[in-house]
């Protein structure tokens, strides 16, 4: 008996040591008073509202989430392939390869930015946006082949191998067989690559330019400049966003499998 | 097992080319730029680096950061995973839920929020006051407790979800057999508990202490100027100086530093379980 | 996949499209100070005059100087507002080009110190502003740039740190407080560091005070003059110090970038800028001290403004080139002494 109320209470005070900011967040963003404040001065939807009359907000919200879908997705486009080659293949360096394709979990955000802006951006002329897509792409590479090799290890070979030998083509079989069988795993993928790319702010640090920006680093911007509580009620909206598309995922397709 | 290699070529080849060119060459020429000068090779922008005493206060600091908030967040961690993994799958299934939720919301909301909570008027000195543990106020923000709290908070739950799998995984009367030979909670935990979980302490506790060392809104917000860390000095002596050596070498050091600390964490994780 | 490609295919497009778009389009870089009130006064209704796209980056002058700086090879800014002291250190670098002011209709109704600030014709001043101290007096009383380090205040004070442009002018105020103002800051920065703990932060964005301020996390803070509207609609009885060693201050100046892609349109915005019009309106909106003297303001405004030849004289100001030739120096002793 002792022990359950023990573990409540530690359970209680991390929970709410963890849950805690977000709901002073959530509150604050209700405020009716001009400065961020907990309590809340008075009760009020204006600042919800003025986030979208905010352009900039508008313009990066816009950015981020082009960055992170079409990022994601061509991760996806060369992690599939790679994770397929590694689980079903004799792939020469084998493990080189998947050293190369993880790399970017492990260096620093701020430095892959930092290299991109030095060596792309400045001396080659290149776009922001372009950089940005880059950078997106190869921060999600390594997420895409994690999840989608772990759907694939449950995937037994025979099946396929049966296909080909009944005339199907190696393509027409993994269209046909493998695909159908890890779409669950990829759609994980591209959750938690979505998820990572949009929260993203080392990154995109240094790979701003005049009108290009992605939404984390111009919330940044104005909490330098504004501090009333349009940015916690555009946090908050965000976070409900993020927890909305994960929970349909968990309720559809048992999303935590495969992370 | 499929051997064409050919195929097994034009699979790979298009990731790993694209993690080559895009990510690592860029990556290592940033790397190579803090070890040339005009001449040729030479360290220069490392003794530069190192012998300028902020230089190493921020170091120092970044270790020290890194470091606390990693054995805070594994203790605290296993106390909660015990806890968890003791509850009845629904109840289960409910907190991880709680513990993941908070890694879906934007770090800058994250911690912005701490500004509000750990102010002179916030949350945190209203509690110490009125508890008598204080006589007044105290100072929080922008100090190295403000950032620890906030890297805490940021990187606790990978610890957590790390410790659940780790305790999932392990043999199911392995802790009642050990209380039955007459082991306390103690040893149970030092004997029992740990060495069957050190997998899942490797993996949390290199995503926090590499999360720590790499944050940059939370030193940032928290921190601010007073506090600087080493990302933030790297973001600063960019943006203020362009001096791009500097950066290089700060570069240098935070992928060191995470590396090492995978490999040390390995080590340790390998040490335990041979004996 | 098929659908997955395309995709990335049509990412790719849109993404070097952005680059490519033919539109007349103008580059600037300013503070990150008031772009409500600047999007609504300038930016939008000169893009409906001009027919073409305001795209505005903010930042602070020294974080945006460095950006030039970094892309002088293939500038994207077509236009830049900064302080003296940082169009002095652009021009050294060779970032800007000369102002054909014949081009500036309004250039005439300037004030004459807003004329050429720095010489060569390299900029043209747009506003002013004093610095001093912002406090609370219902805590506190400042007469003295030496009440910053008062025992009152102590763990009450946000000190602007020495790379933003209130810093040096406030190192400079407190130097003369001390009766030890020589061009090396020593005196001051010595000061500072042996009170550093007494500080909040040493601040970088005064856009942020406004929050600790109102938080009750500082009572006093040394501020320009275009900071102050956020402080003045507080629900506190908040102060602006007039210091008995007198308040300090500075220009910030407009510039061309080099090599500018659109220097006419650059130029067509900064007459824009400086037009009396548009000058009242930023002034009445608390946003920038005028540096027409066609401006003219009731004393309501005037009073919270640096407004009029006669208040603009009586500011103490540092020199811009006595600045940039001191800076590194500055800095190396701050972060050997204070950034500990």
């Amino acid at each position: 008996m002792t022990s359950r109320l023990l573990s409540t209470i530690i359970l209680t005070i991390v929970m709410l040591f963890l849950i805690g900011p977000f709901l002073i967040i959530v509150a604050a963003s209700l405020s009716a008073g001009d400065t961020l404040a907990f309590p809340p001065q008075g009760l009020s939807f204006k600042w919800v509202l003025k986030v979208f009359e905010i352009e900039s907000f508008r313009a990066s919200f816009v950015m981020s989430m082009m960055l992170a879908i079409l990022g994601t997705l061509a991760a996806l486009v060369i992690g599939i392939p790679v994770s397929y080659a590694l689980a079903r293949y004799k792939v020469p360096f084998g493990e080189t390869v998947r050293t190369i394709v993880s790399a970017p979990i492990i260096v620093p955000g701020i430095i892959v930015g930092l290299a991109l802006l030095r060596y792309l951006v400045i001396p080659l002329g290149f776009n922001i946006g372009l950089a940005l897509f880059m950078a997106h792409t190869a921060l999600v590479l390594p997420y895409a082949v994690r999840v989608v090799s772990a759907s694939m290890v449950n995937l037994r070979s025979d099946i396929e191998e049966a296909a080909v030998l009944l005339g199907c083509s190696r393509l027409g079989a993994f269209l046909r067989v493998v695909l159908p069988s890890i779409r669950g795993g990829i759609l994980a993928a591209f959750i938690l690559g979505f998820v990572t790319s949009f929260n993203q702010v080392p990154v995109s640090l240094f790979l701003s330019g005049p009108g290009v920006r992605t939404l984390p680093i111009d919330m940044l911007a104005y909490l330098e400049t504004t501090y009333d509580p349009s940015v916690a009620a555009l946090s908050a909206l965000l976070a409900f966003m993020s927890i909305g598309i994960v929970f349909l995922a968990e309720r559809f397709l048992g999303f935590s499998r495969y992370v | 097992m499929f051997q064409n290699r050919a195929e097994a070529l034009a699979l790979a080849l298009p990731a790993a080319l694209f993690a080559a060119v895009v990510f690592i060459a860029p990556v290592v020429i940033l790397l190579s730029e803090g070890m040339r000068n005009a001449e040729g090779w030479s360290l220069a922008s490392y003794v530069a680096f190192f012998t300028t005493p902020l230089n190493l206060t921020v170091f120092i600091r970044t270790l020290k950061l890194g470091a606390m908030v990693t054995v805070v967040a594994a203790i605290i961690g296993y106390a909660t995973a015990l806890c968890i993994v003791n509850l009845p799958p629904k109840g289960r299934g409910r907190m991880v839920g709680l513990v993941v939720l908070p890694l879906m919301i934007s770090p800058v909301a994250r911690t912005y929020a701490w500004i509000v909570i750990l102010g002179r008027t916030g949350f945190v000195n209203q509690a110490l006051t009125g508890l008598g543990l204080t006589d007044g106020p105290i100072r929080i923000l922008f100090s190295e407790t403000a950032v620890f709290i906030g890297l805490l908070q940021l990187f606790l739950p990978l610890m957590i979800i790390a410790l659940i799998s780790a305790l999932e995984n392990m043999p199911r009367d392995a802790i009642p057999a050990a209380r039955v030979l007459g082991a306390n909670w103690l040893q149970v935990f030092w004997k029992v508990i740990l060495p069957l979980t050190k997998e899942g302490l490797v993996i949390g506790g290199t995503l926090v202490f590499t999360g720590s060392l790499t944050a940059y809104i939370t030193p940032a917000i928290l921190g601010g100027s007073k506090v600087l860390m080493l990302e933030t000095l790297l973001y600063q002596r960019v943006t203020v100086a362009n001096d791009f050596a500097s950066a290089s070498v700060i570069a240098m050091i935070l992928i060191v530093m995470s590396f090492s600390a995978n490999l040390l964490l390995k080590r340790l994780a390998t040490a335990r379980a041979k004996r | 996949m098929r659908k997955a490609l395309l995709a990335s295919g049509a990412a790719l497009m849109l993404f070097t499209q952005g680059a490519q778009a033919q539109e007349r389009k103008l580059v600037i870089s300013v503070y990150g100070f008031a772009q409500d009130a600047f999007k609504t006064i300038l930016y939008d209704p000169f893009e409906a005059k001009c027919g073409c796209k305001v795209v505005v980056e903010t930042g602070n002058s020294v974080e945006r100087l460095a950006k030039l700086e970094a892309n002088k090879g293939n500038p994207v800014i077509d236009m830049a507002v900064v302080s003296t002291a940082d169009a002095l250190a652009a021009s050294r670098a060779g970032l800007i080009a000369p102002i054909d002011v014949t081009k500036l209709s309004n250039y005439d109704k300037l004030y004459d110190i807003a004329k050429d600030p720095i010489g060569g014709h390299l900029s043209v001043g747009y506003t002013f502003y004093a610095t001093s101290i912002v406090y609370r007096a219902d805590k506190v009383t400042i007469n003295s740039w030496n009440d910053l380090f008062s025992k009152e205040l102590a763990g009450r004070v946000a000190f602007p740190n020495v790379t933003t442009n209130q810093g040096p002018p406030t190192l400079y105020m407190v130097g003369k407080a001390m009766g030890q103002n020589t061009p090396d800051l020593k005196a001051p920065i010595a000061k500072v560091a042996e009170h550093k703990d007494d500080f909040v932060t040493f601040y970088v964005r005064s856009s942020q005070l406004v929050q600790l301020m109102q938080q009750e996390e500082i009572w006093a803070a040394p501020i320009g003059r275009f900071a102050w509207d956020g402080f003045a609609k507080m629900n506190f009885p908040i102060k602006w110090a007039s210091p008995k060693e007198g308040q300090t201050g500075g220009m910030n100046v407009m510039m061309l970038v080099k090599g500018a892609k659109n220097k006419d349109l650059a130029l067509e915005f900064m007459d824009y800028w400086l037009s009396t019009e548009i000058q009242t309106k930023l002034a009445e909106r608390l946003v920038d001290s005028p540096s027409n003297k066609e401006v003219k303001l009731p004393p309501a405004i005037a009073d919270n403004l640096t407004y009029g030849d006669d208040i603009v004289k009586t500011l103490d100001l540092q020199p811009a080139d006595a600045i940039l030739d001191n800076r590194d120096n500055w800095l190396s002793q701050w972060n050997a002494k204070v950034g500990q």
